[in-house]
């Protein structure tokens, strides 16, 4: 065989390892939401059913809907004020070349490598004698923090790319600084904006250790903690409400995974991975 | 108003931020570490009193072992299931953005969820593993009950969500390789296997130390996968020092519970230190 048409063959093989690899485990999700007795397997036959959709949404011991707001609000908001505050800072970190750039931007890098758990004990009294355990400020300002580092990296990433000359000239016309960043640097950096605000909202979305310990009830408690402290009257597994109600949580998750890849490999590369 | 000072104005809410919810709780579990304080009972001073107890403390030493061994595993694992995965998602083929999409998948959903999902898989009476383990070998065996078993159910589960990160950034790396260093290669003669482990692989050298540092630091705070599926079981074979430190918490032992979390972060800054020196990266920046 020539090399072309090994490589063909390689590269077929490799998708179909891929499909197999990435999706089984969410098809399998998938077939246990949907069939009756999550125990088909064993039975040797399968009935399907939307009966554990319905009951995640109808049964209010498992407060599923709750933890489906808070986690989208929870996610919303860390997403917005991540992206601003990393947006402004970003901007200014881009227009200088103060020799304090570098050592900012290698010290809040490292700040990022700390271990989530050495921060979720002190932040559990911080919040608790704050009286904000349990609710979503308990949460927000924890996510903002620690994807602070990681917004300002991809925007400095996007901010670089756009030429001093465009937001200086409006500075020489006039405008002030923020005027200049709003009017100029954000429509132009869009793409960049979208990208970390999608990260941090997936971030925040899928967060669990910070909500497992800062959260108390379904008020604030968010999807993971919820699916994780699942348990049907008797303590057994409702799996088929589980895996009901971890696709529809996925669900949003995996859309915008398909439909924004381009802005998440951006994002998440530093801009490296091109089209 | 004064330029620098507005300067200052966009930078603060950044500083702010990371100084109030990151680096005070970092400072704050440091401190809190130097001290007796658990719940019911007076705060004490004690100096170094809870990292010598976590020396001698059987429980800790357990949880060092295995979250080296696991992560050592699951990141081999991943670096190699990453290079294969970003090598196809690399070439042009048709629907290429769906496959990397879907390669996104893992990444993209709450591992709490992922966790789920693989808990169901390794289920002991109605699981898909243990059915093809009936259907192939005629013997079901309880996986997540031993320890052998729950162990490498961990490692597959961390290896499903953790790879597309790895896949993404050697992607990014494959992409900028020059491609003029393949020219020689093609002129040699040499065949698509011998110039991927002979030009692609050393040239990605530098991308793979940063997927493998990043990578590292993330499987030596492995707490969630494990909550979820095993619960630090069967025994505590599965117990991760995160975990460990978890449950110190959750029993209201906040010194102690500070404590392994600061042995924790000094154990991923000296292994990300050992990975610079050995991989020289210092040179290369």
């Amino acid at each position: 065989m020539n090399e072309a048409g090994f490589k063909k063959l390689l590269l077929g093989a490799g998708i179909a390892l891929i499909l197999l690899f990435y999706l089984s485990p969410v098809i399998w999700m998938a077939v246990v939401s949907l069939s009756k007795n999550a125990d088909f397997l064993s039975r040797g036959r399968i009935e399907i059913t939307c009966e554990n959709f319905k009951n995640i949404f109808r049964e209010r011991t498992l407060y599923f809907p709750f933890y489906l707001k808070n986690s989208l609000i929870v996610g919303f908001f860390s997403a917005l004020f991540a992206t601003l505050f990393g947006g402004l800072a970003a901007y200014i970190l881009t227009r200088t070349d103060s020799r304090l750039k570098k050592i900012l931007m290698v010290g809040v890098l490292a700040v990022s490598m700390f271990p989530q758990i050495s921060l979720a004990g002190y932040l559990f009294r911080m919040m608790t004698s704050a009286g904000l355990i349990n609710t979503y400020t308990a949460l927000i300002l924890p996510y903002i923090s620690w994807c602070l580092p990681f917004a300002l990296w991809i925007l400095m990433g996007y901010f670089s790319q756009i030429p001093r000359d465009i937001d200086a000239a409006a500075l020489i016309d006039g405008a002030d600084r923020f005027r200049a960043f709003s009017r100029i640097i954000v429509p132009l950096a869009l793409p960049g904006l979208l990208s970390t605000f999608l990260l941090v909202f997936i971030f925040a979305f899928n967060e669990f250790l910070f909500a497992l310990m800062l959260t108390t009830d379904h008020n604030a408690r968010t999807v993971p903690v919820g699916i994780s402290l699942f348990e049907g009257l008797h303590g057994e597994l409702p799996w088929g409400n589980i895996m009901a109600a971890s696709l529809i949580s996925a669900l949003p998750l995996i859309l915008l995974a398909l439909f924004f890849q381009r802005y998440i490999f951006k994002g998440l590369s530093g801009g490296a991975v091109k089209q | 108003m004064n330029k620098h000072r507005a300067d200052l104005l966009f930078l603060a809410p950044l500083f702010l931020f990371v100084l109030l919810f990151v680096l005070v709780p970092v400072i704050g579990a440091l401190i809190n570490s130097l001290f007796r304080d658990v719940s019911f009972l007076p705060v004490k001073f004690t100096g170094l009193m809870n990292y010598i107890r976590l020396s001698g403390d059987s429980a800790f030493r357990k949880a060092v072992v295995f979250t080296l061994l696991f992560s050592a595993v699951s990141v081999f694992l991943e670096m190699a299931a990453g290079i294969l995965t970003a090598s196809v998602i690399n070439e042009e083929f048709r629907m290429r953005g769906l496959i990397r999409g879907i390669v996104l998948i893992p990444w993209a959903i709450p591992n709490v969820i992922g966790a789920r999902m693989w808990q169901f898989i390794y289920q002991f009476e109605y699981g898909v593993h243990n059915f093809f383990m009936k259907a192939l070998f005629g013997m079901p065996e309880n996986w997540l009950g031993s320890p052998a078993g729950a162990f490498s159910a961990l490692v597959a589960a961390d290896v499903w969500r953790t790879t597309p990160f790895v896949a993404i950034i050697i992607l990014a790396g494959m992409q900028n390789l020059p491609t003029s260093i393949y020219d020689q290669a093609k002129v040699d003669g040499a065949g698509m296997i011998a110039r991927f482990f002979r030009i692609t692989l050393p040239a990605l050298k530098p991308i793979l130390l940063i997927a493998l540092i990043f990578r590292t630091i993330d499987a030596l705070r492995i707490f969630d996968v494990i909550l979820v599926m095993t619960g630090g079981g069967p025994g505590g074979t599965t117990s991760s020092i995160s975990l460990l430190g978890y449950k110190a918490f959750l029993q209201g032992d906040f010194g102690y519970g500070s404590a392994i979390s600061v042995a924790i972060f000094l154990l991923a800054f000296v292994i990300a230190m050992v990975y610079l020196k050995a991989g020289r990266i210092k040179e290369e920046i």
